[in-house]
């Protein structure tokens, strides 16, 4: 098996070298189809990224009846901690809301005058654990008897959700359109081999090859182009990535952008393995086509 | 050894290469197969190695019928008979040893054995000198021995020979014949297609004869003319 396994790359050697410039050409569109790939990757992280770190900042606000006791309240946010998906209470009593409230607007509107009695209800800022939960913990708080009202930004994250799910839509057509372009290039790289040795493929059929035989060094070849693809499309995204971080670091501090080493690797592995995959199937594609037609 | 049965080939263009032929080949046999360009020799031969299929009939060889062979069976079938060609069918970029050699390369065998059956073949065809040698360096008596020589480094119990001495001179021809013959000898049942008549006639062995792919003769010791 050993001497099987050198002959299959020997000959996938030969078959590179044959069609030097068409392997070329594979390698580059190879290339160019993968760093758009691993490009919309990393994107899509990153908004989620942002839209998870945004959205877990954001506080639901729950506003009682104004008549609520004191003790009421208390019992009431008992209940709402004990809520499913809630990590963090905090109660703020009518009268210091109402307090604050004239400390921020008092000296402009002459309240007093206007208004009697502190106009205001109790309030509860929830904080949820996971952003997603937050409809369902709004529901579930808005269901309690004495909430008047529940009120959060769902408006802003559902708008930034849905602009990660355009870009992800879009990203995968672009990706699966890519990737059957570059399929085809492969194919057909692999096809002016597989052409340029129709006497070896004879020959070793007529030797008593089996068909799984003659296919290997052809696969081998698209392989060998996918992980030079691969490599090359890794190395253009590594290095635009971390500057690009360094950049948007610099000049919007507060953008939280992924630096998750493990989790950048893995986006670099699957894009790699992309490029492999397809330079496999590629391999594969064109001889078979070549041994389809034989009795 | 082989066997044909009622064996016919009709091809898409409707021509009758092949008309009901039926014919038995012993062990070890060396048998010429005659006649005129577009006979059906070829096409006789293809049916054997499974290059080509009946459009009816039962062709057997090696007790094996050929023709409702499941197709991955065939690469096994083909390590059981040698093929020679008019043409040689070399690899114009390798050497050769390495033309010899691949042929026990597909079949996965390992490196040591591959070394001493292409050399045991080399020698036996008279080109162990050449070994480092490239096709287009070679006369075409010599490039017909390296095709020879890679037809039977399997040790195949049978070698097919389409016109073997079809592009060489009638020296040379002889030799290659000589060759075949000591092939044969060696327990190879050996079938050789050729129009050459002097050849035929010296060697005087079994003779059958196509013509418009019918049978009409099949004479031990034959001539190439009856
Ligand atoms: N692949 C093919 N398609 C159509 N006709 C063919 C094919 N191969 C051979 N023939 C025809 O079959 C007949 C026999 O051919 P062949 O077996 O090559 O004869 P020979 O080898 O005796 O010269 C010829 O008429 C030839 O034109
Ligand atoms: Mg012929």
């Amino acid at each position: 098996m050993f001497s099987s396994i050198e002959f299959f790359i020997i000959e996938a050697f030969r078959s590179f070298r044959r069609s030097a410039l068409m392997t070329m050409v594979a390698i580059v569109t190879i290339t160019v189809s993968l760093t758009v790939f691993g490009f919309f990757l990393l994107s899509i992280i990153n908004m989620g990224n942002i839209v998870g770190t945004f959205a877990s900042r954001l506080d639901l606000v729950a506003y009682t009846s104004k008549d609520l006791s004191l003790e009421d309240a208390a019992a009431v946010q008992l209940k709402i901690g004990k809520l499913p998906g809630v990590e963090k209470v905090e109660f703020t009593s009518k009268t210091e809301a109402w307090k604050k409230f004239k400390g921020d607007f008092g000296s402009k509107l002459a309240l007093e005058e206007i208004v009697h009695e502190n106009p205001l209800p109790h309030t509860f800022a929830v904080r949820v654990r996971n952003p997603d939960m937050l409809p369902v913990v709004a529901k579930s708080i808005s269901d309690l008897e004495v909430i008047d009202e529940v009120r959060y930004s769902g408006k802003l994250i559902d708008q930034m959700r849905s602009m990660v799910g355009a870009v992800r839509a879009a990203g995968i057509v672009l990706v699966v359109l890519l990737s059957l372009a570059t399929l085809l290039i492969v194919v057909n790289t692999i096809r002016l081999t597989v052409i340029a040795r129709e006497t070896d493929i004879y020959i070793m059929k007529l030797v008593g090859a089996t068909n799984t035989f003659v296919k290997w060094p052809f696969i081998i070849e698209g392989i060998m182009i996918g992980v030079i693809g691969g490599i090359a499309s890794f190395i253009i995204l590594k290095l635009s990535y971390d500057s690009a971080i360094m950049q948007i670091s610099a000049a919007l501090p507060f953008l939280p952008v992924v630096t998750d080493q493990r989790l950048l690797w893995f986006v670099y592995l699957v894009m790699t393995m992309t490029g492999v995959g397809l330079g496999m199937l590629g391999g594969y594609i064109s001889v078979s086509r070549a041994l389809k037609n034989e009795p | 050894m082989i066997e044909l049965t009622n064996v016919s080939k009709t091809f898409s263009s409707g021509i009758d290469a092949l008309h009901n032929i039926s014919l038995t080949i012993g062990k070890e046999e060396f048998v010429f197969l005659v006649g005129s360009s577009g006979a059906g020799k070829t096409t006789l031969l293809k049916m054997l190695y499974r290059e080509d299929l009946p459009t009816s009939g039962k062709v057997i060889v090696d007790r094996v019928n050929v023709a409702e062979l499941n197709p991955d069976q065939v690469p096994y079938l083909r390590r059981n008979i040698g093929v020679v060609f008019q043409d040689f069918k070399l690899l114009p970029k390798r050497t050769v040893y390495e033309n010899v050699a691949f042929a026990l390369r597909v079949t996965g065998a390992p490196r040591s054995t591959i070394r001493r059956k292409a050399m045991q073949a080399l020698e036996l065809v008279g080109m162990l000198r050449r070994v480092s040698s490239f096709p287009n360096e070679l006369s075409g008596g010599e490039k017909q021995r390296v095709c020879i020589a890679r037809a039977i480094v399997n040790n195949p119990p049978i070698l097919l020979a389409d016109e073997p001495t079809g592009n060489l001179d009638p020296t040379t021809s002889w030799d290659i014949l000589q060759l075949l013959d000591k092939i044969n000898k060696r327990n190879t049942t050996v079938v050789v297609a050729t129009h050459n008549k002097s050849i035929v006639d010296e060697m005087k062995k079994r003779v059958i004869e196509l013509d418009g792919g019918r049978l009409i003769r099949d004479q031990q010791l034959g001539m190439y003319n009856v």
